[in-house]
């Protein structure tokens, strides 16, 4: 199993679900998140004023899916997440153990 | 809890008995269960009472059956034989709760232990020794005739935590009715502190206990439980109608959320304490018709105001009515006009004035359309209120706003008073079935149509209502990056003021959502929308132009070709009309001028050919009459006919008291733009401005080259004084820059300015823009 992890812009949130539910993958966590990458955000004026916006809201999906189905949920993600610009996010793919569902003690993709 | 069948909760009338006859079978299991386990083991010096809501003989379904285990000393009965009691107990399927005592104990205070006392207001005898049973009643009896009123400050405090955690209201849309503000916590609150001590003038409190006990029997019985969270799932399985039943909660809430708060008074504010003392103090706010005595707000006439004063008086030094004011006022509908309104609105605080009025009824007598809310659930997985309860809530967020970049935008806003009314009627339109801003658009025309508000606050609060989820919308669905969007909401908002207003309004509406609502992340997101759509508003002033425009006399084309768009946005028909008539005048003379004077606030329009130094100069002719300009605005069509106008304020009353000044003005004004005056000689003979020894505001110039293709953007933030704007335009001039486009706004002492200006017809370069900076920032900081 792998546990996908998203960091968007907040505006691809309806597009990636969509394109999400469009392949099969209905449970995830959706969480706001603030922070900054490799620009490490970037100088605003305002009104004569310069400040640093170093943290930018984000959106973060997380979801566990089983193996074989990886590729195609990080190429659904990207798809519809990619604007070309800066800014537009990252994907990370960790390994999981195992799954556990509270209620019925499912394990594995059967828990998914 | 799925089933499909509808069960109400039990008759009010009938609330009562379910609840005795339960408590007598539970007394009947828990006496056959003491007289087993324990009382042969322990024949003397061991009584069993019923305390807490089993003492009183209010004992519901699910709820824990409260005993005490009173000992004549501190020798506890046997382990095993308590073990045995309470387990059969278990075992009859009943959910004891259980403390043991010795008579003593029970009779003395315990900072840590409130409860345990508490518990004992409602101690009944069970079984066991009655003598032991008797000894504890003579001793608490004394304990409380003399610690009686350390146990109501007690009481009066867990009551204010457990009600903070609900926020104070009583209108949340899943209301728990036993803990929440008005549930039956508040409402035993209140007999506990009357038993403790009477009280003249408390709500009688029959009629909700029925009402509230039905609901949480109903609530026990379906869902097994003690549960007590009336949520949409519950509200839909106890009534065919669950709008109906929320309202008739409400209403029997706001009773008993009423009773307490005045019980709770009376012993906290107890004249002697300091707080009392202070509180005291505050009498020295009473007037001719009000009198304020600990806080609250008593009428001295025989007849109670029909008008909005004595809620603006409360809004004003932030108080409440008592209750005897509270009786008096309520019915009354206030009569009120848009004049009326805007005082109120205008009052750096006027939340506490719209609660009272919502308290009185006041607000659904002045706007009937108010009743269409009131106490609404609309179901939602966000909201945490009531639709009422929402908008109060959003008005009071706008008087406690935390970060300072939006306090900063709330300052500038020139007429808070349109955002608060819009406020109180943005979501009026809800549960018409129809989309609620539409709606409630319509409401606001018709009540603005009856109360007599002028065209301009009309539309300003119209278009706020219209629009007041279109910031949200953005925040979450568009790409901020992408050009189209800053530029697609520069259209829809049209200028800089309003975008602060339906900023601020955003701002009022997320926070009002539940207490979590606006999260750091919202935050950053609703502000990064104002920054996208101030950059887009204040690029377009100088490079949105009028082109060709329809629907106009081909002479009024040919005068506004060329004007920014902010021309169009900012002036009614009737104003552009009078401007065109003066631009007629320029044919026979090289300057038109027209001053008018509106309430306590002159307007100068100014049209002429463009020359050197124009602006600058009328800005030091207006300051050599000691004349303080707040606003003003520079535009030029495209056959160069500059379109001025200056907004100033007289605070010595020149023009007010000497009309002739008014013609001196327009003399001088004209003088100075024929070349036949100067402005700095004006200026020469003046007084300087006293200047605060430390400037509060550090002045900030920036000069911005990429925003237009023709013209330099220079932005000025300064602390406002007398003459500051002839300086900055000085020194703009004196640099050989020439000013096409200007807008200059002055709130809370801050002057907010922005120029466009051009150095012979192109944009600024590195060095004549080091200049013109330094030139801007001296001037700023010292008067010429």
């Amino acid at each position: 199993m792998k546990r996908i992890e998203a960091i968007i812009q907040p505006f691809k949130l309806e597009a990636v679900k969509e394109a999400l539910k469009a392949i099969g993958v209905d449970g995830m966590t959706i969480t706001e998140v603030r922070g900054h990458g490799r620009q490490k955000g970037h100088t605003e004026v305002y009104r004569g004023m310069e400040y640093q916006v170093d943290l930018l809201p984000k959106v973060k999906l997380e979801m566990v899916v089983a193996d074989q189905r990886q590729e195609e949920v990080v190429r659904a993600l990207v798809a519809s997440a990619r604007t070309g610009r800066i800014g537009d996010g990252k994907i990370f793919v960790y390994d999981v153990e195992d799954a556990i569902r509270i209620r019925n003690d499912d394990r594995g993709d059967a828990a998914l | 809890m799925s089933e499909a069948v509808i069960v109400p909760p039990p008759p009010p009338e009938t609330v009562h008995r379910i609840l005795t006859a339960r408590t007598a079978d539970v007394d009947r299991r828990v006496l056959e269960a003491f007289v087993r386990a324990l009382q042969q083991r322990m024949r003397s010096g061991l009584a069993l009472a019923a305390v807490g809501g089993y003492g009183r003989k209010e004992l519901f379904p699910q709820a824990d059956v409260d005993l005490l285990l009173l000992t004549a000393v501190d020798a506890a009965p046997p382990r095993e034989a308590i073990a045995d009691f309470l387990q059969s107990l278990w075992d009859a399927g009943l959910r004891p709760s259980h403390s043991v005592h010795s008579v003593n104990e029970c009779s003395t205070e315990h900072s840590d232990n409130a409860e345990l006392t508490i518990s004992l207001l409602d101690r009944r005898f069970l079984a066991g020794d009655a003598a032991v049973f008797e000894s504890l009643e003579e001793k608490f009896n004394i304990f409380l005739a003399k610690r009686g009123a350390a146990v109501a400050q007690q009481l009066a405090g867990l009551a204010e935590g457990r009600r903070a955690k609900f926020q104070n209201t009583i209108y949340h849309l899943e209301p728990n009715i036993k803990d929440a503000p008005g549930g039956l916590r508040d409402l035993q609150t209140t007999r506990w502190l009357l038993q403790i001590e009477p009280q003249e003038g408390i709500p009688a409190l029959d009629a909700a206990l029925a009402f509230l006990g039905g609901v949480r029997i109903r609530l026990h019985e379906l869902t097994g439980r003690d549960q007590n969270v009336l949520s949409f799932e519950t509200q839909d399985a106890l009534a065919e109608n669950p709008a109906a039943l929320m309202r008739e909660y409400y209403r029997h809430a706001r009773i008993v959320d009423r009773a307490v708060r005045q019980a709770i008074e009376v012993i906290t504010e107890r004249p002697g304490t300091l707080l009392g003392r202070f509180h005291e103090w505050r009498a020295r706010l009473s007037t001719s018709e009000f009198t304020v005595s600990r806080e609250k707000v008593l009428l001295r006439a025989p007849r109670p105001p029909e008008d909005l004063s004595l809620y603006e008086f409360v809004a004003r030094h932030q108080l409440r009515l008592a209750p005897d004011t509270l009786q008096r006022m309520r019915g009354i509908a206030p009569k009120a006009n848009w004049a009326d309104w805007k005082r109120l609105l205008s009052l750096p605080r006027p939340a506490a004035g719209l609660r009272a009025m919502q308290e009185t009824g006041a607000l659904a007598e002045a706007l009937p359309e108010w009743a269409n809310i009131e106490c609404l659930v609309v179901r939602d997985f966000y909201h945490r209120y009531t639709v009422d309860e929402h908008t109060l809530v959003a008005i009071g967020a706008l008087e406690q706003i935390s970060d300072g970049r939006f306090s900063e935008l709330m300052g500038e806003i020139e007429d808070p008073a349109l955002v608060r009314f819009a406020l109180i009627l943005h979501d009026i339109g809800k549960g018409s079935g129809r989309d609620h801003s539409e709606a409630a658009v319509e409401v606001a025309h018709q009540v603005m149509d009856r109360l007599g508000a002028p065209v301009a606050d009309r539309t300003t609060v119209e278009f706020l209502i219209q629009r007041h989820l279109d910031l949200s919308g953005v925040m979450s669905s568009r790409d901020l990056h992408d050009g189209a969007t800053a530029r697609a909401l520069a259209e829809r908002i049209g200028t800089i003021e309003r975008l602060k207003l339906l900023t601020v309004l955003t701002y009022a509406d997320i926070s009002a959502v539940n207490p979590q609502a606006m999260t750091p992340w919202r935050l950053e997101q609703l502000w990064r929308v104002y920054l996208l759509a101030h950059q887009e508003l204040t690029k377009e002033l100088e490079t949105e132009r009028i082109h060709s425009p329809a629907g106009v006399p081909a002479e009024h084309a040919t005068f506004l070709e060329g004007l920014p768009m902010r021309y169009l946005r900012t002036h009614t028909a009737a104003e552009i009309d009078g401007h065109f008539a003066l631009s007629r005048q320029l044919e026979s003379r090289a300057v038109a001028i027209e001053i008018q004077h509106e309430r306590s606030i002159y307007r100068l329009t100014l049209l002429a050919k463009d020359r050197p130094a124009l602006f600058a100069s009328v800005a030091g002719a207006i300051a050599s009459f000691g004349l303080n300009i707040v606003k003003a605005e520079a535009f030029a069509n495209a056959q160069g006919i500059v379109v001025d106008t200056f907004t100033f304020s007289d605070p010595h009353r020149t023009l007010d008291l000497n009309p002739t000044e008014v013609d001196r003005l327009r003399g001088v004004v004209r003088k100075v733009l024929e070349g036949k005056q100067e402005a700095d000689k004006l200026l020469r003979g003046r007084p300087k401005p006293l200047l605060p020894a430390k400037a509060r505001l550090k002045p900030r110039v920036a000069v911005k080259n990429d925003i237009s293709e023709a013209a330099t953007l220079v932005e000025i933030v300064a602390e406002d004084r007398p003459g500051l704007l002839y300086d900055l335009a000085r020194a703009i001039s004196e640099s050989g820059c020439n000013i096409e486009v200007v807008l200059i706004d002055t709130e809370a002492h801050r002057a907010l300015d922005v120029f466009y200006v051009t150095y012979q017809g192109h944009k600024l370069e590195t060095p004549v823009e080091e200049q013109l900076k330094a030139g801007l920032l001296a001037a700023c900081l010292a008067p010429h």
